[in-house]
């Protein structure tokens, strides 16, 4: 399946965690449920231009959210850990968001 | 760290000030660990919030804002204590150059303490009034001292004469209806006073006890309840009681119950003494505030305004001070002589110049002549302190210990020095004052 590579990939994740992480070289983003592995690293290298090493997923899912008597669920979502090759450039957008 | 000096108009020096990368990549991190403890990021805990994203998030500002803070007030004091200017009041800053890995460079322009040009200050002429004390000056202590001593006796039957006390009884009416506040019982009224309207005291003279008459008088024109001002009134009063006045004699008995002196020729003695050292120290005073107006009137200086304005502030603030002893506050000083603060700051403002001349003066000469403060000097005053404020010696050191008090303790002693100097140096002529007028 052929989409655009910016429909894949929703928003880097930044937190503690994930700017701890990027000294190893890896970057967290949200990425779409329905995409795989092979798909977020061609995307990953088409809108960044760097190298993909590996590709880690995780689905994680939605939050049960109450607002008084009603209860909802937030979206599951799929959460991708990907790791660059050694020797390739930062993904920028990390850097400066 | 690199100072660039700039006289500019107005007794103003400019300072550029350059600091080193270095220094503000320093302050930078120090403002990041400030400025970072009250971030809230969504993803990170609290104080957790790496530099980078900080900035990108909220912009370097933030933490430019926070180094300058740091970086400013530090690198202008070292300024001024390498160019040893003497500013008088905080700073302006302007920012020249603040930008990533490059040193920063600042404007500070400050008024200074100008530079005075001393006139010559040894041998001033100065006149000194000496008003020599007679024995009517001693005589008019005497008679003051009578009158604080006055006794006051019942009499029984006489007619009432001007300055003695009455005691009546009285009803006030304005066409014909008494009014507020116009009556009174057995009330104490020293006739001849003028303690009440115009006319009514004169009227009671030649009264006698148990006595009742009407008087009548008008209110005056300018009266302070507007309802009765200039009105015609009719009080009806009733004597009761007719205290004579009777000063006591002069002599030993009189010495003996006044003073800790036996005879009045030793009292006589004493107030003498005490009235040609009270007339010393004011020609003393008098002469050395000549000796100092006469050389800061000579002296051409553009006076500082931010000298000035907290001159007339202190002046202020000491106005302050004297109306609460007497329970008052600025506020109701002000509505009662319908002044306005600017009013009143504009008043003093000719006398704080004179101020500032002056300490501007003795400042110079202290400098001029290397006049020190020794620690015996300061110990003496010290101890001086201690003795007017009825506290411990310890206590007044330990108010002196506190930055700045001792700067100031010291400052005071060598003005007083350079006060003593001029006044020693000066040329001073006797002469006699006139007569002063009796005293109240």
């Amino acid at each position: 399946m052929i989409r655009d590579a910016r429909e894949i990939i929703k928003k880097p994740l930044i937190s503690e965690k994930s700017t701890s992480m990027m000294e190893e070289m890896k970057y967290a983003f949200q990425v779409d449920p329905k995409a795989n592995k092979i798909e977020i690293k061609k995307a990953v290298e088409e809108i960044f231009k760097v190298k993909v090493k590996d590709v880690n997923t995780i689905r994680v899912s939605g939050k049960m959210k109450r607002m008084g008597a009603y209860s909802g669920r937030r979206p599951n979502w799929k959460k991708a850990i990907v790791t660059l090759e050694e020797g390739s450039k930062p993904i920028e957008i990390f850097e400066g968001l | 760290m690199m100072v660039k000096l700039e006289k500019i108009d107005g007794g103003k020096i400019s300072l550029e000030i350059e600091v080193a990368e270095k220094m503000l990549e320093d302050a930078l991190g120090q403002a990041y660990k400030k400025v970072v403890k009250n971030v809230n990021l969504p993803g990170f805990r609290k104080g957790k919030v790496p530099r980078p994203i900080l900035e990108s998030h909220f912009g370097s500002e933030v933490l430019y804002e926070e180094a300058l803070e740091i970086l400013v007030p530090d690198a202008y004091e070292k300024a001024v204590e390498e160019t040893s200017i003497e500013p008088v009041a905080p700073p302006e800053i302007d920012l020249l150059q603040m930008e990533k890995g490059k040193p920063l460079i600042f404007k500070a322009i400050v008024e200074v303490k100008p530079e005075i040009e001393l006139p010559e200050y040894r041998g001033v002429q100065i006149d000194r009034e000496v008003r020599e004390i007679t024995g009517t000056d001693v005589a008019n202590r005497l008679a003051q001292m009578q009158k604080q001593h006055v006794k006051l006796h019942v009499l029984a039957d006489a007619p009432l004469a001007s300055g003695d006390v009455a005691l009546l009884d009285f009803t006030g009416y304005v066409d014909g209806v008494p009014f507020d506040g116009g009556s009174a019982e057995n009330y104490t009224l020293e006739v001849g006073s003028g303690s009440f309207i115009p006319g009514f005291e004169e009227q009671m003279v030649g009264m006698n006890i148990g006595e009742e008459k009407d008087i009548a008088v008008s209110f005056p024109e300018e009266y302070h309840n507007e309802d009765l001002a200039g009105k015609p009134a009719i009080f009806k009063i009733k004597l009761n009681e007719i205290k004579r006045k009777e000063l006591p004699e002069l002599n030993d008995d009189f010495a003996a119950e006044v003073s800790e002196f036996a005879t009045l020729a030793e009292l006589k003695d004493d107030i003498l003494n005490k009235l040609k050292e009270a007339e010393e120290k004011k020609s003393s005073n008098e002469v050395a505030k000549r000796v100092v107006e006469t050389l800061a009137e000579s002296i051409d200086v553009l006076l500082p305004a931010a000298l000035v304005d907290r001159e007339v502030d202190r002046m202020i603030s000491e106005m302050e001070n004297f109306m609460k002893m007497q329970g008052l506050n600025l506020e109701k000083f002000l509505s009662l002589t319908q002044q306005s603060v600017d009013g009143l700051r504009l008043d003093k403002r000719l006398e704080a110049e004179k101020r500032v001349r002056a300490d501007l003066l003795l400042d110079a000469i202290v400098k001029k002549e290397g006049i020190e403060a020794t620690d015996e000097e300061v110990k003496e005053r010290i101890g001086k302190m201690a003795e007017s404020y009825g506290q411990p010696v310890e206590v007044i050191e330990e108010y002196f210990a506190a930055p700045g008090q001792a700067e100031a303790l010291f400052q005071e002693i060598k003005v007083r020095k350079a006060i003593d100097f001029l006044v020693a140096e000066a040329k001073i002529t006797n002469v006699v004052a006139p007569a002063t007028k009796e005293e109240k």
